[in-house]
This record gives C-alpha cells, sequence and structure tokens, in this order.
C-alpha cells in the first residue's frame, strides 16, 4: 500500500521533473549546450506567478500564461544578447559560460527580492487535498502533473507534427545539412531558446503552487533535470519524459523502502543522492542513456 | 621586448593590486568590535537584522536613549574607559567557515579589533573562535546554539545565548508540565496519552545534533520516540517523510526545520490533514516572522522554542523600551535572533567597562567574573554570568506559541516558563481541518 | 635526473614569459616582507592554493579536454584524512597527507574506471554526481563526524609536525613551496609522453586510437594525478582552517570554482589556472569584504563575478590567457 502511493505520488512529481528537463534537453539536442542557468529560469518562473497572482490578485494557475510568456522572453534574450556569441567556443567555455549566466540570474534576484522565501498564499487549490480511499493528494500536485503533462503533448506535438518543428528536429540532426535545406539554424537556435524558457517558465508556475520561491532554488531542480535529461539521453525528448517518471518514482519510492527495511541509514535523507547514484550506474551501464540515439 | 609588454604589465597590475591596502585609521576614543554576520548569501536577509539590532545597541550606549531604565542607557560612552565609544566593524562571512576565518584574521590584524563577535551560523563561529583562540582575542558569541562550541575548551570564547540542549531540555519540561498539570489553562493529562513522540530534523549539525539530545532527554523523561526521521532540507519534497510521520500517529511531533524545510513541512502536512495532540519547532524556521506571515492560520496551535518574543515586552519593561525603539526604527518587532544580538552587544560593554581596559587579558578577566544582573536585559533571562567553559549558565529559552485570535490573525504567546505563560495553552493542537 | 632537468626548464617560452615569471617569483618570495596586510595574505594564500587546485584540473580539463566537475570530491578525502588521522591517532600531518594522497589516487582509480567509459556532457554530469554522493554520504556519516564536520585541535606555535601556525607567514610560505612543486611538476607533465597522448586525445579521438594510444588508460591517469593534486590541497586546507565539515570541503561550487578558475584563465595552458585563481580570487575576497557590508547591494558584488565570467567565456573562450596572446599578436 505505502508502495502504491508512493509510486502514484512519483509519477505527479516525475511528470513536473520531466518538464523541467524538457526544455534543456531540446536545447541541447539543437545546439549542444548544457545550459546551468536553467534552474534560474525555473526560479523567475516562480517568481513570475507569485508576483502576478499577488499584484492582480488572481488566482495562481491563471498567472500561468505570464510565467510563460516570461520564460520564452527570457530565453530569446539570453540568446540573442549572450549564447549566441558563447557558440564559438569550445564545449567547456559554454559550460562556464552558462554558469557565469546561471551566478548573475541568482543574484540579481537575490538584488531584486531578497533572501526571504516566498509562498503563494492564496488559490483555488492551494492547501486543499483529494482523498481517493486510502490515498491523500495534493490539489496543487495533482494539477501540476496534470497540465504537466498537457505542456509537454503540446511540446511534443509541436516538434513533430509542425513544420517548424521538423525544421528544428532537422537542425538537431545535422545542422549543416538543414542550412542546406534553407533552414535558418540561427533562428531555431533561438526557437530551441524560447521553447526551452517557455516550458520550464510554466514548470516554475506551477512549482510555486506548493513549493517556496528563493533566489537559489534552482540549483537542485536543475541538478535533478540534468540527471533526467542526461539519464533519458541527450536531446531525446521521449527519453526525458521516461527519465523524468522514473527519477519522480525513486525519490518517492526509496524512502518508503528505506522505512519498510527498518534502516535508519537508508532514510529519506538519502532520497536526492540515490537519483544521482541511479544517473551514475545506469549511464555506466548505457552510456548513451535510456533512450540517446548518438554518442 | 615592446610586443610583450602586455604579460608584464598583467602582472604588474597583478601585484598592485595586492599591495593597495585598506588603511586603518586609530583612533584612541573609540573602541573597535569586530562582528562577523552573513551580511549576504543565503541567509542574508537574517544577517541583516542582526547588524540592525547591533548598531542600535551600540547607538544606545554610545549616544544615551532616554527612557530605557538601565544603567547602560546613561553611559554615553564606556565609563570606566573615559567615556570611549564603542565601534562596531562589520565583516560578511556569507556563511562559508574558511571565509569566516580570513575574515577574523583580518580583523584581528590589519583593523585592529578588541574583540569579535558573530557568528550566527555554528560552523563559522568554529572557525572564527579557532583564530580568536590563537590569537588571544576575547570573542564573544551571541546568536550560535550547537552545544559543541562550549564543550572545547577555549579560554577565550564566551557564549550569552542558551544552546540546543538547554532547549530540548525546556520541551521535555513542557511535556512534563502537561502531565502534571502545571500548564495554564490545561488540565493534567494522562501521560500514556503522550507517550509516543516522532521526530523530524534536518540532516545538518543543527538538527542531528538536536535529533541526539532529543533521543536522549526521551529516555531521561520516560518517554517513547517511534519514528525518528532525518532528513534533507534541501529537497525537491517532503511528501515521504510527512507520510512516515502521519502513518506513525504520534502523540506529539517535534521537528527541527530551517524555514524553507518548515514552511514545505507544515504545508505538506496540512495536505495530509495531520492528526497529533502536541506539534514543537526548534526555533530557526518556527520562529521566524516570515512563517508566521506565510503561512497564516495554518500555524494555529504551533509551539515553537525561541528566545525572544515580542510579548516579553509586556512582562519585561526593559524589553518593551529597547524594543520600541527599535520598532521605531526599523518598523519590526525584536525577535529571538535580533534580540540576542542586543545583548551581544551589551555583554561587551559590559565586559569592557568591567576590565577598564582594552586589554585581552583585562577582557578575558572581566568576562570570567561577568554579572549581568536580569533586570538590566531584553531578555527574560536571570542574568549573563558564564560559567569555566565560556557557557552563560542565567539563560532559558521560552517556548512559544502560535494562537489565532478573535480578530483572524495570529499571534505568538509565552507558554513556559510557566510562570511568565501569557496565554491559556491550546492543547490538543487543533490540526487542519 | 632527467625529469627534474625537464621539469626545472622552461626554454621553449618567450623570453616575457621567463623575465615575469622571475619577477612573479621574486614578488612571492618577499610579499610576507612587504608589509602587506594579514586579509591580503590570506588572499594571497586562497591565490596559490587555487593555483593548485587549477594546475591540478589542467591535467584532465586542460590538458585532456574532459569536463571534469567533481574535484570537490577529493579534496574533501585529503582534507578529511588529514583531519581523521589526527584526531583519532594523532597521526603528524607529513604522514597523512601522503596518506590522503593514496586514498585519493586510489578512489580516483576505482571511480575514474567506470567514469571513462563516458564522453562529453554524461561524463561531465557524472563527475558532478560522483561528487554529491561522497559528499551526501559524508553528510551522514556518524563515525566521520557527518554534517557536524571536524575540528582539529590546536596546538602551541609553530608546529611543524602538526603543522599549525599562529602566523599566516609559515603557512603562506608552506602553500608556495607545495604552489612551486605543482608547477615544476605541470612543466614537466606538458612535456612528458602522458602529457603530449592527452593532447592528441583532446584534438582527434579516432586518430588517438588508431596510433595506438589506449585512451581511456590515460584519461584515468590524468584524472588520478589530478585527484593527487587537489587531495594536497584539501590536506593543506585542514590544517589552514582547522575546521572542515561536507559543506566547504565537497561542495558543488568549490568543483565548479576549480575548474571555473583554470578555465577562465587558459586551460591547457601552463600559466592558465595561475592567472585565472590571481583574477578571480582576490575578485571574489576583496569584492565581498568592500561590498559585503553595504546595505541595499545584496548580491551585487557577486553579479560583477558572474558578469566578469560571462564575458570573458563570450569574447575568448580560451580564456585570460587567450586574451593576452591575442593581444600580443596584435602588438608585434
Amino acid at each position: 500500500m505505502l508502495i502504491i502511493d508512493a509510486l502514484l505520488q512519483g509519477i505527479l512529481m516525475g511528470l513536473l521533473f520531466a518538464l523541467v528537463a524538457l526544455g534543456l534537453t531540446i536545447i541541447f539536442g539543437v545546439m549542444d549546450i548544457v545550459n546551468f542557468a536553467h534552474g534560474e529560469f525555473l526560479m523567475l518562473g516562480m517568481y513570475t506567478v507569485y508576483w502576478t497572482s499577488l499584484f492582480l490578485n488572481i488566482d495562481p494557475l491563471l498567472a500561468l500564461p505570464a510565467s510563460a510568456i516570461m520564460g520564452i522572453l527570457l530565453g530569446l534574450a539570453s540568446y540573442y544578447c549572450f549564447i549566441r556569441y558563447l557558440l564559438r567556443g569550445p564545449a567547456i567555455a559554454q559550460l562556464f559560460g552558462t554558469f557565469g549566466l546561471m551566478l548573475f540570474l541568482q543574484y540579481f534576484a537575490m538584488f531584486l527580492f531578497k533572501t526571504d522565501y516566498r509562498m503563494v498564499e492564496k488559490g483555488l487549490l492551494v492547501g486543499k487535498s483529494l482523498s481517493v480511499g486510502p490515498f491523500i493528494f495534493d490539489w496543487t500536485k495533482i494539477a501540476a502533473g496534470l497540465l504537466s503533462l498537457i505542456s509537454f503533448i503540446v511540446v511534443f506535438y509541436f516538434i513533430n507534427m509542425t513544420k517548424t518543428g521538423k525544421a528544428l528536429q532537422a537542425t538537431a540532426l545535422n545542422k549543416e545539412a538543414a542550412s542546406y535545406m534553407g533552414i535558418k539554424t540561427d533562428r531555431m537556435n533561438a526557437l530551441a531558446w524560447a521553447i526551452g524558457g517557455g516550458t520550464v517558465g510554466v514548470a516554475g508556475g506551477l512549482l510555486v503552487n506548493f513549493y517556496y520561491a528563493y533566489p537559489m532554488v534552482g540549483i537542485l531542480f536543475v541538478m535533478i533535470a540534468f540527471a533526467c535529461v542526461a539519464l533519458g539521453g541527450f536531446g531525446s525528448i521521449k527519453g526525458v519524459f521516461f527519465a523524468g517518471l522514473l527519477i519522480g518514482i525513486l525519490e518517492m519510492v526509496f524512502p518508503v523502502f528505506g522505512q519498510l527495511v527498518g534502516s535508519d541509514f537508508l532514510g529519506p535523507h538519502f532520497k536526492v543522492t540515490i537519483i544521482y547514484l541511479a544517473y551514475f550506474i545506469i549511464v555506466v551501464v548505457r552510456p548513451q542513456g535510456l533512450f540517446g540515439w548518438r554518442q | 621586448m615592446k610586443s610583450h609588454r602586455w604579460i608584464l604589465m598583467f602582472f604588474l597590475v597583478f601585484m598592485g593590486s595586492l599591495l593597495i591596502l585598506p588603511c586603518a585609521f586609530a583612533d584612541e576614543k573609540e573602541i573597535k568590535i569586530g562582528v562577523l554576520y552573513p551580511l549576504s548569501g543565503a541567509a542574508a536577509a537574517i544577517g541583516r537584522d542582526l547588524q540592525r539590532a547591533a548598531e542600535l545597541t551600540a547607538d544606545i550606549i554610545n549616544n544615551g536613549a532616554p527612557g530605557v531604565d538601565i544603567p547602560m542607557a546613561q553611559w554615553k560612552g564606556i565609563p570606566n574607559l573615559g567615556g570611549a565609544k564603542i565601534k562596531l566593524i562589520f565583516a560578511d562571512h556569507r556563511g562559508e567557515p574558511d571565509r569566516g576565518a580570513d575574515l577574523a584574521k583580518r580583523l584581528i590584524l590589519d583593523d585592529k579589533v578588541v574583540g569579535l563577535m558573530g557568528a550566527y551560523h555554528s560552523s563559522v563561529t568554529k572557525t572564527v573562535s579557532a583564530v580568536a583562540e590563537r590569537y588571544g582575542i576575547p570573542m564573544i558569541n551571541d546568536s550560535s546554539t550547537s552545544p559543541a562550541l562550549t564543550q572545547r575548551g577555549f579560554k577565550w570564547f564566551w557564549r550569552a545565548t542558551p544552546h540546543d540542549e538547554m532547549f530540548n531540555k525546556d520541551l521535555f519540561e513542557l511535556l512534563k508540565g502537561l502531565t502534571e498539570g502545571k500548564v495554564k489553562g490545561v488540565k493534567a493529562v494522562p501521560k500514556k496519552e503522550l507517550q509516543n513522540l516522532a521526530y523530524a530534523c534536518e540532516n545538518t549539525e543543527f538538527g542531528s545534533s538536536v535529533a541526539k539530545s532529543i533521543e536522549n532527554y526521551a529516555k531521561e523523561y520516560g518517554f517513547n520516540i517511534v519514528t525518528k526521521l532525518l532528513y534533507s532540507a534541501n529537497a525537491p519534497d517532503l511528501t515521504s517523510e510527512a507520510k512516515a510521520l502521519v502513518a506513525a500517529k504520534p502523540d506529539a511531533m517535534l521537528f527541527t526545520s530551517y524555514l524553507s524545510d518548515a514552511l514545505l513541512m507544515i504545508r505538506t502536512l496540512k495536505g495530509m490533514k495531520a492528526q497529533t495532540k502536541f506539534f514543537w519547532g526548534q526555533d530557526a524556521g518556527f520562529e521566524m516572522a516570515d512563517f508566521a506571515k506565510t503561512l497564516g492560520t495554518d500555524i494555529d496551535g504551533v509551539l515553537t522554542r525561541t528566545v525572544f518574543i515580542a510579548k516579553v515586552t509586556k512582562v519585561k519593561k526593559v524589553a518593551g523600551q529597547i524594543n520600541a525603539i527599535y520598532k521605531k526604527k526599523y518598523g519590526d518587532d525584536l525577535t529571538g535572533a535580533t534580540a540576542r544580538s542586543v545583548v551581544g552587544v551589551q555583554t561587551w560593554a559590559y565586559a569592557l567597562n568591567q576590565a577598564k581596559s582594552t586589554d585581552p587579558k583585562a577582557i578575558q578577566k572581566a568576562c570570567n567574573e561577568l554579572n549581568i544582573p536580569a533586570q538590566e536585559l531584553v531578555m527574560p533571562w536571570a542574568g549573563v554570568k558564564f560559567d569555566e567553559t565560556g557557557q552563560n549558565i542565567l539563560g532559558r529559552g521560552l517556548i512559544g506559541q502560535y494562537q489565532k485570535k478573535s480578530d483572524g490573525k495570529i499571534d505568538l504567546e509565552i507558554v513556559y516558563p510557566f510562570e511568565l505563560a501569557t496565554a491559556n495553552f491550546i492543547y490538543p493542537f487543533p490540526g487542519w481541518k | 635526473m632527467e625529469a627534474i632537468k625537464d621539469a626545472l626548464n622552461f626554454s621553449d617560452f618567450s623570453r616575457a614569459e621567463r623575465i615575469s615569471l622571475i619577477i612573479f617569483s621574486l614578488f612571492l618570495l618577499i610579499f610576507p616582507l612587504l608589509g602587506a596586510g594579514s586579509f591580503t595574505k590570506t588572499v594571497m594564500i586562497q591565490f596559490l592554493l587555487f593555483s593548485l587546485f587549477g594546475m591540478g584540473w589542467n591535467t584532465i580539463g586542460g590538458y585532456g579536454g574532459q569536463v571534469e566537475l567533481g574535484k570537490a570530491q577529493y579534496v574533501g578525502i585529503g582534507a578529511y584524512t588529514v583531519a581523521l588521522m589526527m584526531v583519532w591517532w594523532k597521526i603528524p600531518f607529513w604522514f597523512s597527507m601522503p596518506v590522503g594522497v593514496l586514498i585519493a589516487l586510489g578512489y580516483s582509480f576505482i571511480i575514474g574506471y567506470p567514469l571513462f567509459r563516458l564522453k562529453g556532457h554524461y561524463f561531465a554530469i557524472a563527475t558532478i554526481c560522483t561528487s554529491l554522493v561522497l559528499k551526501d554520504i559524508f553528510d551522514n556519516w556518524t563515525l566521520v563526524g557527518a554534517a557536524k564536520g571536524i575540528e582539529l585541535p590546536i596546538h602551541e606555535h609553530p608546529d611543524f609536525v602538526y603543522m599549525q601556525f599562529k602566523s599566516d607567514t609559515y603557512y603562506y610560505y608552506f602553500i608556495m613551496v607545495l604552489f612551486y612543486i605543482g608547477l615544476f611538476y605541470m612543466n614537466w607533465f606538458r612535456k612528458s609522453k602522458l602529457g603530449y597522448q592527452l593532447r592528441m586525445i583532446k584534438d582527434d579521438e579516432d586518430a588517438a586510437e588508431s596510433l595506438g594510444i589506449d585512451i581511456r588508460w590515460c584519461k584515468i591517469k590524468a584524472y588520478s594525478i589530478a585527484s593527487a593534486f587537489v587531495a594536497v590541497g584539501g590536506g593543506f586546507m585542514a590544517v589552514y582552517n582547522l575546521y572542515i565539515d561536507p559543506t566547504s570541503v565537497m561542495e558543488l561550487s568549490l568543483s565548479i570554482k576549480i575548474a571555473l578558475m583554470a578555465m577562465l584563465g587558459g586551460a591547457a595552458s601552463l600559466w592558465g589556472p595561475i592567472i585565472g585563481a590571481a583574477f578571480l580570487v582576490p575578485l571574489d575576497r576583496f569584492l565581498g569584504s568592500w561590498l559585503g557590508g553595504y546595505k541595499g547591494l545584496i548580491g551585487v558584488d557577486f553579479m560583477i563575478y558572474a558578469a566578469l565570467i560571462m564575458v570573458v567565456s563570450a569574447y575568448q573562450p580560451r580564456g585570460i590567457w587567450g586574451i593576452i596572446e591575442q593581444l600580443r599578436k596584435r602588438g608585434s
């Protein structure tokens, strides 16, 4: 019973993790960059929803479009003002460039919002829960899981079914060939950043319903997102979905497992550690991740 | 040669920049005390509050404050040192122990401070006090509560605040008081109704040492611990932890949390409609103003250990007077953390006054013999008097309870010590509907 | 003998570089006599320490071209070995530090073997993961003090057996000696067989493999050398700070800082890590020390710091050393 309960909770969290990681994997697929600042996009998405719902006095869920727009704009701004110049360098310079961006956004947020923890106080779903038999779920988490799933499907549809989406995929597979076909790769890169920023902005907006916003909140989620992306195979959208679910479930089931075994050492304090460990073990066995199609 | 100028230039600029030294102007009429607080980084908000409280206290000592009924407020400087003013030099350690140690060296050797105060984080206090010990410079700690700090046999370290173990003892005294009917407004509760405890502590030094001491006291006072949880405060959610707590159906839930995880934990427990009779938090998160502000009426009945509650001002005149000045200047009430900062600076002033000199040896002697009477403190303590380990033995903690008032607002009332209680205890914990 | 000669031979550098090195060495040697404040001295110690870390990272990250972001775990191993052996058995620093290095070497082989099955970003993320796993274990392992960390007993100074001094000048010269050993070693390393093999691997793995180079073994060796370097630094940190906890010696930010300094200075060059540390350490410390206390400026010092990282990595991916070389070419 405990395990089933943890499983269901894990799926809800996993869907959200997958949405956080989605943008990261798209950006990676199109231009081979690991974006350290992704977690800060999430953090700014959280703040956007927090402030919008507070000032306009609307439900935090209705403020989601604001965080999506903020994410898209932020993605485009980072691409055109910074990432474009970064692309000339080797992978390691890119990594540290985005790391610099991460630090900058973190402390910019701290400068603007100070270090207070902010939590959405009012809202349609905030603090309410649904009881189904022996199980009890927060409505905010159910909403987050379902809306993540919907956003995921929308993006998936966009990439696989529309012309622009296919052009994006072509760019990801082979940049040169794509540019011979008349695809403007610069635009595609910008599009990837827009989608990446938008999805993670939405994820932030969903997260703030039950998690606190804080200038440093991004690093934890970006580490989990890294593990999701790498586990699923860099650039694989299908991969990131299943990896997200897997990680969400693992994070929930592990403490229950420790409890059943009755070990103090395997307590919940290792539940994030186990994600990293699982990543390491899985990737060593399968170096291209679960769904990776290339090295 | 000309073409290689750039390399040479680079090195010269680098070396030159290191030699530009901050000059220190010595003023004989000033006594410099180095204060280390986390003024930026993750704990910046609290660090800034501490800084304000310390500055305010120094201002009261230096310039006097009419209407505050303690001798210190009429001093206008340190009387036994010819009215010398106290000057606080703040340094920002960001919560990093090694940065704290470096800054302590800067304060001692470059700024030539007479002594140190700080550093809020127990880990930073450890390195800073080690530096002070090496250089034989007195350090008075105002707000680090790790019991280990005064168990090291240091000769130059004094702590004004009670430490975590004393706070845990308070908790068990309160539990015992409940079973004996000593608590205001509650009839004696049969002990078997409060027998089973469960704790969830975050797994850094703070939480894990509290967890250990809770276990010891539980044994001593004859309680039973049914669930022990150490969790990582830095987790994406706390559902599984909360589930484990709820599943154990304990009579009392005990927490040690920072603010972020305290918020998350209460939200999660509320989502599960958790039920228990007694809900206690060991300071840090539970005591901060943001805790009540963010969670609103959700925390009706939650207990928190602290050292200062705004309600103290009703029981203690001095506290009310200093709190009024603080509130007028900054708009907030004093909290447990900031009030300790006030006492920290005050202890420094008394120690200097008694030492009649800024010589470290004299201050050391003065600190060991120091005895600040209870009526001169903002704290509801029996005074400040250090034992041979440097711990203030007259300090004590408070336990406060958040109570929903008739106007729908949440107020923190004192429920322990029993003689200071300002309201009836709410028992059992009302829980969430 | 040949190796020592090689290590001391800087003749393939330009004259300006050699002159700079001599001036710089003289400066380091007489620095404590210049009357600088003690805070400046602590900054110099941090600078030398991070140069040492950076030089270590440079073997695998610079010459080998592998994005390695998990060096903090070896800092931790070095620091914890020294601290624990001193607290448990009162073993002198001079014995415990080499033991720490050996443990770091052994551990790096164990971790390195599976790790180097991975390439590119998979590798980068995996290095972060291993480091975080070790940190979390230390955070919860009561035997090694868990999150409480370990405090070293303070000895009467000066104590050359346990390397404890009151004055930072001793520490300064000690870390300076370590720094020069590191520098000479790196000077030898870049000209050694492994050094050339690594650069070949970095340029083109397939070509290197066709020449019969055992790529994985080369990478593991470089990784272990890097680990040994940072473990030495870790041991120094333990006796210098007298207090270590997992957060201060094993944090992810430390790993990133190590790699960042080397990369920002200029990866795969002898001077890169030194320049990077000379640039970032004073920037970080002085900015924090000056701006940190001002009201209303929370985070501004870090924003400046971050903006500089961004500008350098976008403008010249080869780092500050790349900028210097570029200017040099323009000048000549």
